[in-house]
């Protein structure tokens, strides 16, 4: 098969799938139905990696695939580039992808809709990194957000739709700032792909000069509120706690970091993404600190979570910034890219696995307050979980982005220490990582035993009738777990493979990894000590007091556009 | 001098549009004010096209300075996406009328937050 064919099998066969559960709900009823639906998401979900498989030596190789959608002409046809990093972004769309849809099956919400509307978002989340033109990526965007919109409404419970509502009034909005910011760069150049765009600007004295940089400036801050980095995440924590869990999953694990990655594409080749990658370093590092301290403030177990993401994908982007500033030719420019790729995909892994335990515990448990012990294990030891599956699953999360060795979250965070160290972002990361480990101290909470609650859950079991936990939520579950304990432990050999996708390393580069050096241990066990000691901090008075403060805090719709209008100027003014 | 009449008019629709979806509580309203500001901006695309010629982009003999047909392709696009997204907020706004009994933003997150 032409290799250029294959490189849209992950756009063009979730599509069919999609296609193929529609016309299973439009035209069937009862097990052929059934069966119908199960085929799509196989060929969309499953066939996908057959591709991957293919692909995977071209993408190692560091060679790239680009060309134009149907042979049209360079001024009118949508090109595309699949090199290392689309391979790398793929395999987290697609593992996380099957993850989140073999739990939707146990714990809703199930049915050929569901998952019609789960394999467009995979189409799109596809077809996101792998477009260089900046009006398909406009519209992936827009389609991406739109299935969004659907499946965080999917419980049908105002909460879920009134955060539906926001997120699609707040994202709408700032996409029509996107397609302005396209319009003034298309005006520039006349041009529709990055590439046309890039040596548009070239041709213009001072790049394009201020009309280029504020319609740049437009497209990014567009892009960062799909990202959800401070100040512009207002809109997160309501929408991926209130999702059904599987959502959740996929939107925490997923929805944020591809628009990121999508981002990179274009600012790796334009003349002012090295300006923008510093201060977007900065602000990331920032906002690790900052969601980490709101993430300790929680009392919903979900919303802990979202903030947690927020927090985390501050992380990846203060790598990421980073690189774009030192320049993604450079050696240091390409281990940081590639940590924060690794911490973005092993985050995907563990938050979606957290997302999930928690989901089916507060299920279960009908509790999503931290601060109310029920005593989860025994009320899911009662509903006929022998071995505590999902408190182990839950226990690897948390290790994990607790950064706890051997798991992943302990090689990934590591890994970008190692990359930022003697920056200040190096401090704020730091000290962001003591915040998480005390918020998932508090976040265990719930599974903390209490003898006096014995009797009330036995009254609580017996009165209500349960049914059993479905054996595709475990099996979701332990995949995941047991994926983020082998991503930690065979870390020596995926760091090498991803240097070499996300960039053809120069001379004297021999990405070495010695993870378990006294003096990584050594951080780990400060970070951990501190997180501790945060936590007994924060469960003080004042401690409790400062939190229920910024617990408190409203989010309005006019609050995120002041953050976006004060983003867009200060970046304005910092390029 | 009328291009920048019809831009400053541009700007105007945009800026009333801005202004009803931060301003206002009623949400059928915020979802009118979106469509307005889409709608600036896609008729900001179309006149930017319209600059370079004054026929219709039929590309064959003895048609010359024809508009730039690019824009108009592309908003093509946009506003299709823009119905849809219309559609949805308005089956978003009717299921939170339906369960909650009001449009006002602020009544409907007080009652959902109620029922949480």
């Amino acid at each position: 098969m032409n290799p250029d064919d294959i490189v849209f099998a992950p756009v063009i066969l979730p599509l069919f799938g999609a296609a193929l559960a529609l016309f299973s709900k439009a035209f069937l009823k009862g097990r052929p139905a059934v069966f119908l639906e199960y085929a799509g998401v196989l060929l969309g979900l499953g066939l996908p990696w057959l591709a991957f498989l293919q692909t995977a030596p071209m993408a190692f190789a560091g060679n790239t695939f680009q060309g134009i959608i149907g042979g049209w002409h360079p001024a009118i046809g949508i090109s595309y580039s699949y090199d290392g990093l689309t391979w790398l972004v793929n395999i987290l769309i697609f593992s996380i992808g099957i993850a989140a849809w073999l739990y939707s099956v146990g714990a809703g919400p199930k049915g050929p809709v569901f998952s019609t509307v789960f394999l467009i978002q995979i189409a799109t989340l596809a077809m996101t990194i792998t477009t260089t033109d900046l009006f398909n990526l406009f519209v992936c965007l827009e389609v991406m957000g739109i299935t969004s919109y659907v499946l965080i409404a999917f419980s049908g419970k105002p909460g879920a739709s009134l955060a539906s509502f926001s997120y699609l009034m707040v994202s709408a909005t700032a996409m029509v700032f996107f397609l302005l910011g396209f319009y003034g760069l298309y005006r520039l150049t006349g041009a529709i792909s990055y590439l046309g765009i890039v040596q548009g600007l070239q041709g213009l004295a001072d790049f394009g000069g201020i009309t280029a940089n504020i319609s740049l400036v437009m497209i990014v801050a567009a892009i960062l509120v799909r990202v959800a980095i401070m100040p512009l995440h207002n809109w997160l924590p309501d929408a991926h706690a209130l999702a059904p869990h599987a959502v959740s999953a996929m939107l925490s694990g997923v929805l944020i970091k591809v628009p990121l990655f999508a981002l990179l594409r274009i600012l790796i080749t334009i003349p002012q993404g090295m300006r923008i990658g510093e201060v977007l370093g900065y602000t990331g590092a920032l906002t690790a600190l900052f969601g980490v301290v709101l993430a300790l403030s929680q009392r919903d177990a979900k919303r802990l979570l979202a903030y947690s993401s927020i927090s985390q994908i501050g992380y990846v982007v203060s790598a990421w910034g980073m690189a774009l500033q030192v320049g993604m030719e450079t050696n240091l420019g390409i281990i940081l890219m590639a940590s924060a790729f690794l911490h973005a995909f092993y985050h995907a892994l563990f938050k979606a696995l957290l997302f999930l335990s928690i989901g089916t515990t507060i299920d279960r448990t009908g509790v999503r307050d931290v601060l109310v012990r029920r005593g989860s294990i025994a009320i899911l030891r009662l509903q006929g979980e022998r071995i505590p599956v999902t408190f182990l699953c839950f226990l690897c999360g948390a290790l994990a982005i607790a950064a706890i060795p051997p798991f992943n979250g302990f090689a990934s965070k590591t890994l970008l220490a190692h990359a930022l160290k003697g920056n200040l972002h190096y401090l704020l990361l730091g000290v962001a990582s003591a915040g998480t480990v005390a918020s998932y101290i508090k976040l265990s909470r719930i599974y903390w035993p209490r003898a006096k609650d014995a009797e009330a859950i036995d009254a609580m079991v017996a009165s209500e009738p349960f049914h059993r936990i479905h054996w595709t939520i475990h099996a979701s579950q332990s995949f995941l777990a047991i994926v983020c304990l082998i991503g930690g432990m065979a870390i020596t050999t995926i760091f090498p493979l991803v240097v070499r996708a996300v960039g053809a390393p120069g001379e004297g580069l021999e990405p070495s990894v010695s993870l378990y050096s006294v003096d990584n241990l050594i951080q780990t066990l400060v970070i951990t000590l501190g997180g501790g000691l945060l936590y007994l901090l924060a469960s003080s008075k004042p401690g409790c007091r400062i939190l229920y403060l910024l617990r408190r805090q409203r989010h309005t719709f006019q609050g995120l556009f002041v953050s976006f209008a004060v983003v867009c100027a200060v970046l304005s003014v910092l390029i | 001098m009328t291009v920048y009449v019809e831009r400053m008019l541009l700007f105007l629709l945009f800026l009333v549009g801005f202004w009803g979806i931060l301003a206002k509580k009623n949400i059928i309203k915020k979802i009118f004010s979106l469509n307005l500001i889409t709608s600036a901006v896609v008729v900001l695309f179309i006149l930017e096209g319209s600059r370079v010629g004054d026929h219709a982009p039929i590309l064959s003999d003895g048609i010359e300075r024809v508009v730039d047909p690019v824009p108009q392709a592309l908003m093509l696009t946009a506003i299709v996406i823009s119905v849809c997204i219309t559609a949805f907020a308005l089956a978003l706004a009717f299921h939170l009328y339906k369960t909650t009994g009001s449009f006002d933003i602020d009544d409907i997150r007080k009652r959902a937050q109620d029922e949480s």
